[in-house]
């Protein structure tokens, strides 16, 4: 059961009622979200004409304000992830209903790549990382998420984050014969796996790697996407590489790269629109602009429509390797920062 | 040791004991008097170079700073310390300032009040410091170089400006040397510098968080032509972006005072002609700051503080309160402005606090603001001012006359 099959134009006859359905169950539910969409002269009974005009809410509104469409009683997690803006942590609050609908949607998204069954698994993180079940980073809480989808899980670096050769090499021994999976944060695999790979001539052939975070570090090295999997074809025989875009504050609704690379795609039951930051108006084909995401999953809080910090451009429409929109992220929203007579300002997290 | 830098006069760094025992010494040509000529002509000079065309492009607050320390401006203010037969006046000594980290120049004007009333100065400038305040220090180091070799020799004795890396033994020091603190960056700032003790005959000037708001009256605006409408949404335009709407004395919320039917309609005609002074500004609001407005809008909607929000663009942001009295007094983002309509000034004396500084004004006469300003007894609110004069500094700040402030008074009786 494939989650990449849906049109541009399915999605806007199947998404949009139950997007807009999703609304009027936010509304109804979450006094706070009500009074936003209220205070912006969104009547109750609002008909949307197309996804991209329903209303959204920034981010950052989940770091700054509580909101949930259950009832505090119903409530059975709640995931808190700092993020990199600062400005305090995500509260993101999960029924069961909820919670098990993001694992079974994660699930059925990465199979898309991965096959039906469970692969032994390349962890680029050090086992530390989930050793403290109390307070997660939101590393920790990737690794965690992605382990259910691996078995015979073996961690490329030891506690002192340093690359356990060995052990990568035993692994390989072992299983690196058949379909495995690796799994890191793209930092990370780059400096830990790629490196290590390349000088130790290790064979990932038949690896599929699933990675995620960006590119920001490192950009001193010359290292983008296209680059990333150039040298691990060449150096390491590694094709079958699959970066994702998600957050938090979507938990389960994960963007991902098709096999061609270089461009994400929308499972069916999300989609993304990228804004004019000047008109917010939808941008075509070629613009950078604003990315929000959309997805089905959020029914416990208010985040089934979001506006990210972070830009983005479609690179096509029902013309990649999968249907509907694809994209790329190019990076973040420089930090908004104003001057004044104090050092600090209150209230401002930006 | 934490040595300092001295950025101004430029010179090698040296131990805070050193400077101390430097700015304690009585310069070359004699002490310094309120009012010496000595400062009076290093401080014109000075001001001379804010003023240059290309200085003056690049930061517009430096002319203003500029036109603030011309000669006449100075003269003006220092005339107000004449004193009465058997009162002399004198400096207080030793003058210890903590201006803000990011720098808008307002520690140049407390730098020069002080060194005006003849204080020896030293001034801790951010290392973070940038823009408008590097080329405050270059004008500083320029017009030493041009003024009389005596003066230069007075001025490098007395006023010093200087870097230092956070630092209890630095702060410490300088503390307890000083005759006068005076604290600038808000609440923050006041309260890390209070763990410093004092001689026990010197005091602080502090200068804590403060907010702002404005009032524009309905009559006024029904009775002002075409051109004052205008002219008051550019003032407002100035008060508000020039600094990103996060200076203390920016308006954070409008209150339009009147009837309710009048309020609606002036205010939309003037957010109207705001928004027309906006583009013909070619204002560029950056997307994270639109994004940062909007999260800013909306959780004030979710706290049930706002009934209905406009956007005019990403420049102009309008959050209708649901009451006069949740007013916000916390930043929100460039060009967010909470609104409101209240019958009289009266309705807005309970809501004043001690935080509130300025009260920009539109459309009232004077009797009407001191009645007002009657009505708040000095609970709050310290300075009324025309739109477009909110962030003109002025000898008279948060309710200090600061040349007073920075001299003492010593009588004389046969």
């Amino acid at each position: 059961m494939s989650v990449f099959t849906r049109s541009q134009a399915d999605r806007e006859t199947l998404l949009l009622p139950e997007l807009a359905a999703l609304t009027a169950h936010h509304r109804a539910n979450s006094a706070g979200y009500d009074r936003i969409l209220s205070s912006l002269g969104i009547a109750p009974d609002a008909t949307f004409g197309s996804i991209a005009d329903l209303p959204w809410l920034p981010v950052r509104m989940f770091k700054t304000h509580d909101l949930k469409s259950v009832p505090d009683s119903e409530v059975f997690k709640t995931l808190t992830s700092s993020g990199t803006t600062g400005a305090g942590a995500s509260r993101i609050y999960l029924d069961k209903e909820a919670a098990g609908a993001q694992t079974k949607q994660l699930g059925a998204t990465l199979q898309e790549v991965l096959g039906g069954e469970r692969l032994p698994m390349l962890m680029v993180d050090t086992i530390g990382i989930i050793k403290n079940r109390r307070s997660f980073s939101a590393r920790g809480a990737g690794v965690l998420g992605m382990a259910n989808f691996g078995r015979k899980h073996t961690y490329v670096l030891d506690e002192h984050d340093q690359p356990e050769v060995e052990a990568v090499k035993k692994f390989l021994a072992e299983y690196g014969g058949k379909p495995f999976l690796i799994f890191g944060f793209t930092f990370m695999v780059w400096l830990y796996l790629y490196e290590v790979a390349r000088d130790n001539d290790l064979d990932l052939s038949n690896g599929i790697l699933i990675h995620s975070g960006g590119w920001k570090k490192l950009i001193d090295r010359a290292v983008d996407n296209t680059e990333f999997r150039r040298r691990f074809k060449e150096d390491t025989g590694l094709t079958r590489i699959h970066n994702y875009y998600g957050m938090i504050e979507q938990i389960g609704t994960v963007f991902l790269e098709g096999p061609s690379g270089n461009s994400l795609y929308c499972p069916d039951f999300a989609d993304v629109v990228i804004r004019n930051p000047e008109t917010w108006e939808e941008q075509p084909v070629g613009e950078p602009g604003v990315i929000e995401v959309v997805s089905t999953l959020p029914r416990s809080y208010p985040g089934h429509v979001l506006l990210t910090e972070d830009l983005g451009v479609y690179n096509g429409i029902d013309d990649g390797d999968w249907p509907g929109k694809h994209f790329s992220v190019l990076g973040r929203l420089p930090k908004a920062e104003a001057r004044g007579c104090s050092d600090t300002f209150s209230g401002a997290a930006a | 040791m934490t040595s300092l830098t001295q950025r101004f006069p430029a010179a090698p760094s040296l131990e805070v004991g050193a400077l101390v025992d430097e700015l304690r010494a009585a310069p070359p040509g004699g002490r310094l008097r309120v009012g010496d000529p000595r400062v009076v002509e290093f401080v014109t000079k000075f001001a001379r170079k804010l003023l240059a065309p290309a200085t003056a492009r690049r930061f517009p607050e430096l002319a203003s700073l500029g036109f603030f320390l011309r000669k006449g401006e100075i003269a003006k203010a220092l005339s107000t310390l004449d004193t009465s037969a058997g009162t002399l006046r004198f400096p207080r000594g030793l003058v210890f300032h903590v201006p803000p980290a990011n720098v808008d120049t307002i520690f140049v004007y407390s730098w020069a009040l002080s060194a005006l009333a003849g204080n020896h100065n030293v001034v801790r400038v951010s290392s973070r410091s940038a823009g408008a305040a590097e080329a405050v220090l270059e004008a500083l180091n320029a017009a030493l170089s041009e003024v009389d070799p005596d003066t230069a020799a007075a001025i490098t004795a007395t006023q010093r400006m200087v870097t230092y890396d956070r630092s209890d033994e630095v702060s410490g020091a300088l503390s307890l040397a000083a005759d006068l603190r005076v604290i600038w960056g808000g609440d923050g700032s006041v309260a890390a510098l209070r763990k410093y003790p004092l001689a026990p005959h010197a005091r602080d000037l502090t200068f804590p968080d403060r907010s702002s708001f404005a009032v524009a009256s309905v009559a006024g605006w029904q009775r002002a032509s075409e051109a004052e409408r205008r002219a008051a949404a550019e003032g407002f335009y100035n008060d508000s972006y020039w600094f990103d709407q996060a200076a203390c004395s920016s308006p954070r919320a409008v209150f339009w005072v009147g009837d309710s039917a009048g309020a609606r309609a002036a205010g939309q005609e003037f957010r109207t002609l705001l928004a027309s002074v906006l583009a013909a500004k070619q204002h560029v609001t950056e997307p994270a700051m639109a994004v940062q407005k909007r999260v800013s809008a909306y959780g004030a909607a979710v706290d049930g503080l706002v009934k209905e929000i406009a956007f005019d663009g990403n420049g102009l942001a309008t959050l209708e309160l649901t009451d006069p009295a949740v007013l916000p007094r916390e930043w929100l983002g460039a060009g967010t402005f909470a609104n409101a309509q209240v019958s009289t000034l009266s309705d807005l004396v309970p809501i004043v606090l001690r935080k509130d500084q300025t009260v920009s004004q539109f459309g009232f006469t004077t009797e009407e603001l001191t009645a007002f300003a009657h009505e708040l007894a000095g609970r709050g609110v310290d300075r009324i001012v025309p739109f477009g004069s909110a962030l003109t500094f002025s000898a008279v700040w948060d309710g200090y006359d600061l040349l007073a402030e920075f001299s003492r008074l010593v009588t004389v009786q046969a």
